[in-house]
């Protein structure tokens, strides 16, 4: 019964937190020198009659109140039309329904990688430490943490266009149902890119709790009781470092999807990044507040489920 | 070891003014005294040096003389880090894009920890309302990707050193608020404040007599941190074509333009790249460094 409470207080306050969030987003957008409407006409706005732009102003809904426009806008959000594109006059839902599965597909893989390299060379180190095999861990958190995902990732293409002749804009992009293989060999090397950064934070986050963990008294018990050393990694250490480990994981998505937006502009992938950037540069500011929300939406979420999954494995959560 | 936190006099006398000449006296050599801090220091000494040399134009070339005779030279002792393809002096443009990450980068660490660390004061004294509005607001920040939240702001305000600035100090607010405001909490309720509460001091004296000298360790230590990332947010942004204006070069800006003739002039994307990440490597050992010495559990390993 707590575990339903919890949950249920979980979801409100992050409802609530999606809202200011809107909120935030609507105000920072409207701070937007110039008329973005009349730049997307490429005209300057002395050629306009009053009537023609109070009529532009309508029909994108900008010249009302700001009051009313947040309203008028959540309550699109809310029956899922997130307006048209001031430029390509697209539907924002259109443009956007292409471009996530693609970072979707990219953050899913950037995180996999990096979960594994992270908790693996952690673990690695935690159980040796001070010796080589830690040294390893800490070389990799250190060069993981200091090297920016855009310059590995241009290093990278550089030297792959030049010894394998490959160019991240030979081919256009195709989904994963379509050829599975090279989809995987489009998305495998930006994922590594982005993974880097991530296995640094969670290797170092692996290493600090296992150490904590292995010097508490239950840990001396077990080992002194003669547990299996498997069974002492897995089961006593492992398991107990899992909430921290997921903690980091859960935050480390927030850097994962500022990423992305650098990654997709290297290696040209067609996704939400990539569209926050052009419409950026264009000013199209329904397609930027949109594209801002979701990955908002999608971190806050993210969070929310991490929270969630402790009070599924940890019942020291539930207590409050 | 139980430094001020109880505000009374410790027992062992020595033990005390030691403490004391290293809280008040010695930040450099506390942080000198551990290995990060010490490798930090150099570093960021060097970093420093180079970028004030950067904006004072003080370099060997100046940064935006194209010369034909010089194009696309490699390493020499005449041209630290070659030349590009307009026969530019790669290091002193290296030189100067990191003054212009410098100042853009302590600008906006001014701002964050300016409104970040009142804003984490004020949520850890006050009471429960005020507290929680502010929690919620960050909580809100928070939730926007702070490069992200950077891109919306420089599209709002368009492409500049201050408004880089502000874009890029905003996202970091909350990290300070929350840093901030735990060790609040904690001093709150400590013997010496409740001490000064009975007193009849003010709040205000309360709060900046006795309460912010005791967090300025963790703010100190969050700075360095926060410079570390101010410097690759803003190196980030001006990559993707959204930093100042030209002519004034910046790191990123040289990332993203050497990458296509980084084939045939490897020097010209490596020399930005490592004034970037060296940079960053510094301020990040630096913040390791102020940890240690300002924590006393680190500080005695």
């Amino acid at each position: 019964m707590s575990i339903i409470l919890a949950v249920v207080r979980r979801t409100l306050s992050t409802i609530v937190t999606l809202f200011g969030v809107s909120v935030i987003i609507f105000v920072v957008l409207r701070l937007l020198p110039g008329n973005a409407v009349t730049e997307s006409l490429g005209v300057s706005e002395g050629l306009l009659t009053k009537a023609q732009i109070a009529a532009l102003n309508h029909y994108y809904g900008v010249g009302q109140p700001l009051l009313q426009q947040y309203w008028s806008w959540l309550h699109s959000l809310l029956t899922g039309n997130l307006g048209v594109s001031l430029v390509s006059r697209e539907p924002v839902s259109t443009l956007i329904g292409t471009a996530l599965p693609v970072t979707l597909e990219l953050a899913f893989f950037a995180m996999l990688i990096g979960v594994i390299i992270g908790i693996g060379f952690g673990m690695w180190s935690a159980l040796h430490p001070g010796r080589w095999q830690d040294d390893i861990g800490q070389g990799i958190s250190v060069v993981g943490l200091a090297i920016p995902s855009f310059i590995l990732g241009t290093v990278l293409v550089v030297f792959m266009s030049s010894h394998f002749h490959y160019f991240p804009s030979s081919l256009p992009f195709v989904g994963v149902f379509t050829n599975p293989w090279l989809n995987f060999q489009q998305i495998i090397f930006p994922a590594l890119v982005l993974s880097l950064g991530i296995a640094a934070a969670i290797l170092r986050t692996t290493r600090a709790a296992v150490l904590e963990i292995s010097g508490l008294n239950f840990a001396r018990t077990a080992l002194g009781k003669g547990v299996s050393r498997q069974a002492f990694v897995w089961r006593h250490l492992f398991f107990n470092a899992l909430t921290a480990v997921t903690t980091m994981s859960g935050i480390q998505l927030g850097y994962l999807l500022g990423g992305t937006v650098i990654i997709e502009q290297i290696f040209i992938l067609p996704g939400l990044g990539r569209l926050l950037i052009t419409s950026i540069n264009d000013r199209d500011f329904p397609v930027v507040q949109s594209v801002v929300l979701i990955f908002a939406a999608g971190f806050v979420i993210v969070n929310m489920l991490v929270d969630v999954f402790y009070t599924l494995i940890d019942p020291r959560t539930r207590k409050r | 070891m139980s430094l001020d936190t109880t505000g009374l006099p410790l027992p062992t006398p020595s033990i005390d003014t030691g403490e004391i000449v290293v809280r008040h006296g010695g930040w450099v050599r506390a942080v000198w005294r551990s290995r990060n801090g010490r490798i930090g220091m150099i570093i960021v000494g060097l970093v420093l040096i180079g970028g004030i040399c950067g904006l004072a134009n003080f370099t060997p070339y100046a940064p935006d003389a194209q010369n034909p005779q010089t194009v696309l030279k490699g390493v020499s002792f005449a041209h630290l880090m070659g030349t590009d393809q307009f026969g530019r002096d790669v290091f002193s443009g290296a030189l100067q894009g990191l003054g212009v990450s410098l100042e853009i980068a302590f600008l906006a660490v001014v701002i964050a920890g300016a409104i970040g660390s009142l804003g984490g004061i004020v949520a850890g004294f006050f009471g429960k309302w005020t507290s929680a509005t502010i929690m919620r607001a960050t909580d809100m920040m928070f939730a926007i990707p702070t490069v992200l939240f950077a891109l919306a702001i420089v599209t709002a305000l368009g492409p500049s050193i201050i408004d880089s600035a502000i874009a890029i100090g905003v996202g970091w607010v909350p990290i300070y608020v929350r840093v901030v405001r735990s060790p609040v909490l904690a001093l709150r309720e400590s013997d010496f404040v409740r001490a000064g509460r009975v007193l009849g001091y003010s709040r205000a004296r309360l709060l900046f007599r006795h309460i912010l000298p005791n967090v300025t360790g963790v703010i100190a230590v969050q700075t360095s941190l926060a410079l570390a990332w101010a410097i690759l947010a803003e190196a980030s942004l001006s990559f993707l074509g959204l930093g100042p204006p030209p002519p004034t070069q910046s790191l990123g800006e040289m990332v993203s333009n050497a990458s296509s003739i980084a084939s045939i002039a490897w020097w010209a994307l490596a020399g930005p790249s490592l004034v970037i990440v060296i940079a960053v490597i510094g301020f990040n050992f630096l913040g390791d460094g102020l940890r240690d010495a300002s924590d006393p559990r680190t500080r005695t390993r």
